[in-house]
């Protein structure tokens, strides 16, 4: 039911063990060498150029590749050269797995299929996203992940509107907030209703009813749906290769009064509507790079 | 009987899967605890079975709790449910911190029965 990656659903599926997954995980940690690594072992670079390159990299936000090249370690058409290699020594998890025996190529071709048909659900579809703001895959992913748990997991029927760049997120009575950090740095912000807060603790909590709910248990329930968002964009970001991280979910106190953008932030606001014409929103504050 | 410790900061997640380790016979949750420094000290006090505990939780994560009582309490089956299973490196170090078993969310109840009693 949520974003998975291969070993995980193989482990899953008893196809096969924990030992002989961290076994195949090994492999591909010895196997698949990192930029630096494989440069010292093409003989490119002396491991004092790399930890130079690295101390550079503290100063100015660049990729090890480019950096090297700024400071004259490697030309750009070695770079291509280790690029290249990287990608075509890479072991999958796949292969990782038959090479120490866990699975036959028969098994592999089944169970890649079967992956696939799992995660079908997890597919993108496009999001448009205004112009200039940075990381655009990344917004597009968090919206549609938004509205696939809304409908998967919180059982809402919604329909979605376009995404607009705001500078005020309109006087809610709920908000509650997550951030993204690492790779990205932004906020994740989702603003409800209490008729929305109701209908989504119910699907959390498994009740039919949750009239008599305390409010801390139903804002749990908010809480708890953003964070399984949250989490599954994580999975699915490091799926395409990027290192994402997230913060614990709280709610915010200041959500009545309407919230103004911070500085050096774009906020991105998708809103989201109900059958009943109820609208709610997800905003993303993104911080500017 | 089996002894079930829940550890998450979300009141909503422990009541979920307080409902679902309650509805196999074979298990009783025994206590609940919001962060992994509780975590820690409930283990010492109840000495549970099995321990179904979140990462990403303020204080102290689950992860950093994995850590302390694989060294504290060797053998505990420790299963990690958490919104980040689908993250391999995530995933992977929980394993090799000595997790029996990580569970994604959104979770089904009969997966988790399934693998409370695989575990």
């Amino acid at each position: 039911m949520a974003v998975k990656f291969f070993g995980q659903f193989v482990v899953e599926k008893g196809a096969v063990s924990r030992v002989e997954l961290l076994k195949a995980i090994d492999l591909q940690e010895k196997t698949n060498l990192k930029f630096g690594e494989m440069v010292v072992e093409m003989g490119l670079m002396s491991t004092v150029d790399i930890a130079k390159t690295h101390q550079a990299q503290r100063n100015e936000d660049l990729q090890f590749g480019d950096m090297a090249v700024k400071l004259g370690f490697l030309t750009a058409e070695q770079v291509q050269q280790v690029l290249t290699r990287q990608r075509n020594n890479h072991l999958y998890i796949g292969e990782a797995l038959i090479k120490i025996g866990a699975l036959s190529e028969a098994e592999l071709e089944g169970y890649l299929k079967a992956f696939k048909d799992d995660q079908l659900a997890y597919v993108a579809e496009k999001i448009e996203i205004p112009a200039g703001v940075p990381h655009q895959p990344i917004w597009e992913m968090v919206a549609d992940l938004t509205y696939k748990m809304l409908t998967r997991v919180a059982n809402l029927s919604i329909r979605t509107g376009p995404c607009t760049i705001i500078d005020k997120l309109p006087s809610r009575p709920i908000i509650a907030e997550m951030g993204f950090c690492g790779e990205v740095s932004a906020r994740y912000l989702l603003s409800v209703s209490e008729n929305t807060r109701e209908l989504v603790a119910k699907a959390i909590l498994d009740e039919t009813s949750v009239e008599n709910e305390p409010v801390e248990v139903l804002d749990d329930s908010v809480m708890e749906f953003i964070n399984i968002v949250c989490g599954n964009v994580v999975a699915k970001a490091a799926q395409r290769g990027h290192t994402i991280d997230i913060t614990p979910p709280e709610m915010r106190s200041d959500a009545q009064e309407g919230i103004t953008v911070p500085d050096d932030h774009t906020a991105l606001m998708f809103p989201i509507y109900l059958s009943d014409g109820e609208v709610f929103e997800l905003t993303i504050f993104v911080a500017q790079d | 009987m089996k002894k079930v410790l829940i550890v998450d900061d979300s009141i909503a997640v422990s009541r979920q899967l307080e409902k679902i380790v309650n509805s196999g016979e074979e298990f009783e949750v025994v206590a609940q605890g919001r962060n992994g420094a509780e975590a820690i000290k409930l283990c010492q006090q109840h000495k549970p079975d099995i321990v179904c505990m979140d990462m990403n939780m303020p204080v102290m994560d689950g992860l950093t709790a994995l850590r302390s009582l694989s060294q504290l309490m060797p053998g505990i089956t420790v299963v990690m449910v958490t919104s980040l299973g689908g993250v391999g490196d995530k995933y992977t170090e929980a394993l090799r911190l000595g997790a029996k078993d990580v569970i994604s969310k959104p979770f089904e109840k009969d997966s988790v029965l399934e693998m409370l009693r695989r575990v």
